[in-house]
C-alpha cells in the first residue's frame, strides 16, 4: 500500500487560509490577548553592562498603587542553557550585561509596573566590562562566569574553559603536510561582521496564567517544549505543571527559537494568582535581542595551480554575548557551512562560542551560515586571483558531488551543486544583463554557492478522521509567517486521505494535545512534522481501506482514494464517500485514528573528525546558488542591487507560489544584512541602536524582484522527498553582493554590513586588509589544548 | 478627561490622559487590535489608520487632537466584514506572510490607489516608504496592488 502512489497530488500553489483575517486586522498575536484585567508586567533591567550586586530591595516598590506582585532571583532557582546550564532567569549576585533582568514587576497597569521598577532600590559595585572578543580571549582577561567549571553540563565531549563557552573542532586529514607541500599557494583572509536583529513585528510577547496547580503559557514562540521545559527547569518544577499554547507568531525568524520572557510571567501569574502579560517593548527588543552573533573569522587554504583545495584551516570567533545560548549549538554549524560547498583534501576547523559582558545572541534564519558563507566565498574568490583561475570555473570542479566527502567525513549523495550551477547559467542567459543599468557608477557582478541543512528531529502527529469526511491534524507545529501550517501541511494530509486540503483542520501547538516537538525553525516543520503526519495518516488510511474493502465486498489493494471518496481503481463512481466509511468505521470500532511519529536517520560522520558537535553529519543537505549584480557609486560608496537570481534546492516544491514568496522575502531580509542592517556596541557594552531609526531595515524601494528557479530532485528523505525551503534564501545574500561589490571596485571585501561608508573607505584607502591578529595563523592556538 | 471620538462612524467615549496616542486608545479601550503596535516611533507603519481620509501613523498623535476628526481603522474598512478588492488581491496573490504589517500596508495602500490609480510599479513603491514588511520583500505586496488597478481598467 503506496501512500503516495502520486505525489504530484500535493502540489499546488494553495491559498493561505489565515490571510483574510491577518488583512482585515482579526487576527489576534500574542500581543492582542492583552484583555482589561490582565495584569501588566515589567522587568527591572541592568543599565549597566558588568557589576556586582551588593543589595537589592524591593520594600517600597511593593508598596506602591497598582501593584500585585514582585519577582526576584530567588523565586527562580534554576539556571537554563543550550550544551551548559549557564543561565539564570534573574541576575543575582552578578550582572553580566546590559539590559539582563533583575526584577519582575506586575501592576494593574503598566505604567504603576514602571513606577514601582523605578522605585526598586539596587546598589551596584562596577565591574569593568569585557566588550569584544579580542578582550575576552586575552590571556589576562577576567572571566565573565567564575564558576564556570561548576555548572551542569547537558551535552558532553566539548572543550570549554575561560571565557569560551564552547569549542566544536573539525579535524580530517593531515593539514600540516597539505600546507607544506611545495607546489600549493597559500591564501589566508580574515572577516568580521556585525550582528543582525530580527526585528519581527510582534515582540517577544507572554501571557500567563496559573490555575489548578498548573501553569498555563500563550506565547509568541517555535519552540512550545522548548518554553514548557525551560520554564520548568528555572522554576525548579516538573515539566508536567507546565501547558504552553501559540496563537498566530507576528514573525520569528529564529529569535523566538529560545524560551526567554515565558518564565517571568509565569512566576508573577503564581504569586497573583492572575492573568499576567509581559510583552518587550521596541526598545527592548532592540537592546536584548538575541541577534544573528557578530563574529570573526580567520580561513587560510592551500590550493593547488589547478584549484584543487588540499587543506583548509579556519577558526571561527562567535560572539555568544553574556551566556552561552544558541551560540553553543551553532559552533557546530561551521561544519556544515564553512566547511561545506567545496572538496577538502585536508581540513582543521575550530568554532568557539565567546563569552563577553553583551546581550546575549541567538539563532536568526540559516544561522551561522550566512556569515560562514559570506566568508567562505570572498575566500574563494581570493583563492581564484591568487592562483589566476576563473572563480565561476573554480566552483564547477570543486563543489561537493555525489560520493564526495563532506568536512566531518560524511558522504554527500548526488550531485546537486553543479547541475544548479548549470541552471544559473542557463537563467543567466534568458535574462539580459542589467549593466546598462550602473550607468556612469562601478558595476559588479557575482555567483556563489551555499549550503545549509535541514534541522531533522523529533516530531509528533495525531490524525483524527471525523464522520463528516474531514481530518483534524494534532501537532506541535505553529504558524510563524512562513505558511507551513497554512500550506504544506495540509496538502500533505490531504493528498494523503484523498480529501480536499480544506477538509484538514490543522490544530496550533498545545503541549497538553500534542505530542513532542523540536519546534518550528531550521526548516524542519515540512519535513519533521510533515512526515510524522504521513505516518499517522497511514494508520488511517489503513482503518478506511480495511472497512472500506468490506462496504464495496473489494480487496484492499483495488481500492484507491481522491476526492473525499473511495474507489474500486478504474471505476470511478463504484465507491462510497469517505465519511460514510468513517462512520461505519466508527460504528464498528470506535472513532478513527492514527498517531505518527519522525526523528533523524542519522547520516555518519567519520569517526574522531568531529568534537563538540551536537550534529556530526547533516541528514538533509541544501544548496543555493546566487547571482547578482550591483552598481556602486563612486562617490558616495552607495551600492545599489540591478538585478538577482537565485536557484534554489527544495527536492519538491509542494507550493512553489509560497516558496517564492519565501525566496523574496528571505533575500530581502539578507540585502540588510548584507548593505545596511547593523547593530554595533559602545565602549560600555550597550548595543547603540535602538529604534528603527537607527536600524535600518530594507524599504520597498531598496528592493527588487528576485528571479528564481526552483531545483526539483536533488534526494531527500524528507515526505515526498520535500526539503524546508523557508530558511535557506538567506544564506548566500551577504556572500553575492560582497563578491560582487568586490568586483565592482576592485578591492577585496571583509567585513558586513557594506554601508556607504564602509564602501567608500575600501574604495579611497590604498589597501585595506583585515588582519585579528587575536586569531592565530597557527590553528592549534586557536583552540583549547 | 473625557473626550468623544468618531470612529469607524460611530461615537466613541475615552476616558483618560488626553496625550495618550490614538493607537494605545484604539487597542486598549476599544480592543481595535487591527492597528499594531511596533516601533511607536513612526517609521513603521503598521498602526496607520485613516484620520479625515489621510493615512497616519496612530502612534505619533496624541488623543485630544482628534476631538473633530473621523477616524477610519482597518476594521472599518469593506462592507459587512467583506474584502476589498485591494485585500482580494493580497490574498489571491498571496501575499501575506506573518500579517502584522497588512493592516498599515491596506489603509496606505488603499488610499493611494484611490488617489493615484494609475501609478506606476515605482510610484508604488515610493508610496510605501511609511511602512516596512519584514517578511515578504515587498514585490508581491507591489504585484497585488497593480492587479487591482488592472481589473479596474479591464472592468471599464
Amino acid at each position: 500500500m503506496n501512500t503516495f502512489a502520486d505525489p504530484t497530488k500535493a502540489v499546488m500553489n494553495l491559498a493561505r487560509r489565515d490571510a483574510r483575517d491577518k488583512l482585515r486586522g482579526r487576527t489576534r498575536y500574542t500581543v492582542d490577548h492583552v484583555t482589561p484585567g490582565t495584569l501588566h508586567a515589567f522587568l527591572l533591567r541592568s543599565q549597566i553592562a558588568s557589576a556586582r550586586i551588593v543589595s537589592l530591595d524591593t520594600s517600597v516598590a511593593r508598596k506602591m498603587p497598582g501593584v500585585r506582585g514582585i519577582a526576584t532571583a530567588e523565586d527562580a532557582p534554576g539556571m537554563h542553557g543550550i550544551g551548559i546550564a549557564d543561565h539564570p532567569l534573574f541576575a543575582k549576585d552578578i550582572i553580566r550585561y546590559d539590559g539582563e533582568p533583575i526584577a519582575a514587576v506586575a501592576a494593574e497597569t503598566l505604567e504603576q509596573a514602571k513606577a514601582a521598577v523605578a522605585a526598586i532600590i539596587v546598589e551596584l559595585e562596577p565591574l569593568p566590562a569585557i566588550v569584544t572578543m579580542a578582550e575576552a580571549l586575552a590571556p589576562d582577561a577576567a572571566l565573565i562566569h567564575k564558576d564556570w567549571k561548576n555548572y551542569e553540563v547537558l551535552l558532553e565531549g566539548a572543550a570549554r574553559g575561560g571565557n569560551v563557552a564552547w569549542e566544536a573542532k573539525v579535524i580530517r586529514g593531515d593539514t600540516d603536510a597539505a600546507f607544506a607541500r611545495p607546489d600549493v599557494e597559500i591564501i589566508d583572509s580574515c572577516f568580521r561582521v556585525g550582528r543582525q536583529n530580527h526585528v519581527p513585528f510582534e515582540p517577544r510577547a507572554v501571557v500567563a496564567t496559573f490555575e489548578d496547580g498548573r501553569f498555563h503559557i500563550q506565547t509568541s514562540t517555535q519552540v512550545p517544549w522548548t518554553v514548557r521545559h525551560v520554564t520548568a527547569k528555572v522554576l525548579g518544577i516538573p515539566n508536567s505543571q507546565v501547558r504552553v499554547t501559540v496563537p498566530p507568531v507576528g514573525g520569528a525568524f529564529g529569535l523566538k527559537f529560545d524560551c526567554s520572557l515565558e518564565p517571568f510571567a509565569a512566576i508573577l501569574a503564581r504569586a497573583t494568582g492572575r492573568r499576567v502579560a509581559l510583552v518587550n517593548s521596541r526598545r527592548e527588543e532592540m537592546l536584548t535581542c538575541l541577534c544573528r552573533e557578530n563574529a570573526e573569522i580567520r580561513i587560510r587554504s592551500a590550493v593547488t595551480k589547478d584549484g584543487e583545495i588540499v587543506g583548509r584551516e579556519a577558526t571561527v570567533l562567535m560572539d555568544c554575548g553574556a551566556y552561552g545560548g544558541e551560540q553553543v549549538f551553532l559552533t557546530t554549524m561551521t561544519a556544515h557551512t564553512l566547511g561545506g560547498n567545496y572538496r577538502l583534501g585536508s581540513v582543521r576547523l575550530s568554532s568557539r562560542a565567546v563569552y563577553t559582558n553583551t546581550a546575549p545572541n541567538g539563532a536568526f534564519r540559516a544561522c551561522n551560515g550566512v556569515y560562514n558563507t559570506f566568508a567562505l566565498e570572498r575566500h574563494t574568490d581570493e583563492i581564484c586571483q591568487a592562483i589566476g583561475m576563473n572563480p565561476l570555473e573554480f566552483r564547477r570542479i570543486n563543489v561537493i558531488g555525489d560520493q564526495d566527502i563532506g568536512a566531518t567525513g560524511q558522504v554527500f549523495e548526488g550531485n546537486v551543486l553543479g547541475p544548479m550551477l548549470e541552471r544559473m547559467e542557463q537563467l543567466k542567459q534568458k535574462m539580459p544583463s542589467k549593466r546598462a543599468l550602473a550607468g556612469n557608477r562601478l558595476y559588479g557582478r557575482a555567483t556563489t554557492v551555499g549550503t545549509w541543512f535541514i534541522f531533522v528531529g523529533p516530531s509528533a502527529a495525531t490524525v483524527n478522521l471525523n464522520t463528516d469526511g474531514s481530518a483534524t491534524l494534532v501537532t506541535s507545529g505553529v504558524e510563524i509567517g512562513s505558511g507551513t501550517m497554512m500550506q504544506s501541511l495540509p496538502q500533505i494530509v490531504a493528498a494523503s486521505l484523498g480529501i480536499d486540503p480544506s477538509e484538514v483542520i490543522v490544530k496550533t501547538a498545545d503541549t497538553d494535545a500534542s505530542g513532542f516537538d523540536l519546534g518550528v525553525g531550521g526548516g524542519r516543520t515540512t519535513v519533521s512534522i510533515g512526515a510524522a503526519s504521513v505516518a499517522a495518516c497511514e494508520e488511517v488510511r489503513k482503518t478506511i481501506l480495511t472497512v472500506a474493502s468490506e462496504m464495496l465486498q473489494t480487496k484492499a489493494e483495488r481500492l484507491v482514494l481522491g476526492n473525499g471518496r473511495v474507489e474500486i481503481i478504474g471505476v470511478p463512481g463504484s465507491g462510497m464517500t469517505i465519511a460514510a466509511v468513517a462512520k461505519r468505521a466508527q460504528e464498528l470500532f470506535g472513532p478513527v485514528a492514527g498517531s505518527g511519529a519522525f526523528t533523524k536517520p542519522g547520516i555518519p560522520a567519520m569517526a574522531g573528525c568531529a568534537m563538540g558537535h551536537f550534529i556530526d553529519a547533516i541528514d538533509i543537505p541544501v544548496f543555493a546558488v546566487h547571482e547578482c549584480e550591483v552598481a556602486v557609486d563612486p562617490d558616495t560608496g552607495h551600492v545599489e542591487i540591478l538585478d538577482y537570481r537565485v536557484v534554489q534546492d527544495v527536492g519538491r516544491a509542494l507550493n512553489p507560489r509560497a516558496i517564492h514568496g519565501q525566496i523574496q522575502g528571505g533575500v530581502v531580509q539578507g540585502l540588510g544584512y548584507a548593505l545596511h542592517e547593523e547593530m554595533s556596541l559602545d565602549g560600555f557594552g550597550r548595543i547603540r541602536q535602538s529604534g528603527l531609526e537607527t536600524y535600518r531595515l530594507p524599504l520597498a524601494q531598496d528592493v527588487v524582484p528576485v528571479q528564481i528557479d526552483l531545483y526539483e530532485g536533488g534526494p531527500s528523505i524528507g515526505p515526498l522527498g520535500t526539503k524546508g525551503a523557508g530558511e535557506v534564501p538567506i544564506l548566500n545574500v551577504g556572500a553575492v553582493v560582497a563578491c560582487a561589490v568586490a568586483n565592482a571596485i576592485g578591492k577585496p571585501v571583509h567585513e558586513l554590513p557594506l554601508t556607504p561608508p564602509r564602501v567608500l573607505s575600501l574604495i579611497l584607502e590604498d589597501s585595506h586588509n583585515l588582519d585579528l591578529e587575536h586569531i592565530s595563523r597557527k590553528w592549534e592556538e586557536n583552540t583549547i589544548r | 478627561m473625557s473626550l468623544q471620538l468618531d470612529v469607524n462612524g460611530e461615537d466613541r467615549m475615552f476616558y483618560g490622559d488626553p496625550m495618550t496616542p490614538l493607537l494605545d486608545v484604539l487597542r486598549n479601550t476599544f480592543l481595535l487590535t487591527g492597528a499594531k503596535d511596533v516601533c511607536r516611533e513612526g517609521f513603521c507603519g503598521a498602526c496607520t489608520v485613516r484620520i479625515d481620509g489621510v493615512p497616519t501613523m496612530s502612534c505619533l498623535r496624541p488623543v485630544a487632537l482628534l476631538q473633530d476628526s473621523k477616524i477610519v481603522t482597518i476594521e472599518g474598512l469593506g462592507i459587512e466584514g467583506d474584502l476589498t478588492p485591494l485585500q482580494q488581491a493580497f490574498e489571491d496573490h498571496d501575499a501575506v506572510q506573518c500579517g502584522m504589517c497588512f493592516p498599515g500596508m491596506v489603509m496606505s495602500l488603499t488610499e493611494f490607489l484611490g488617489r493615484r490609480p494609475e501609478a506606476s510599479r515605482e510610484e508604488m513603491k515610493e508610496a510605501l516608504v511609511g511602512n516596512i514588511c519584514r517578511c515578504t520583500g515587498y514585490e508581491r505586496i507591489i504585484d497585488a496592488a497593480l492587479s487591482v488597478r488592472l481589473a479596474l481598467e479591464a472592468a471599464e
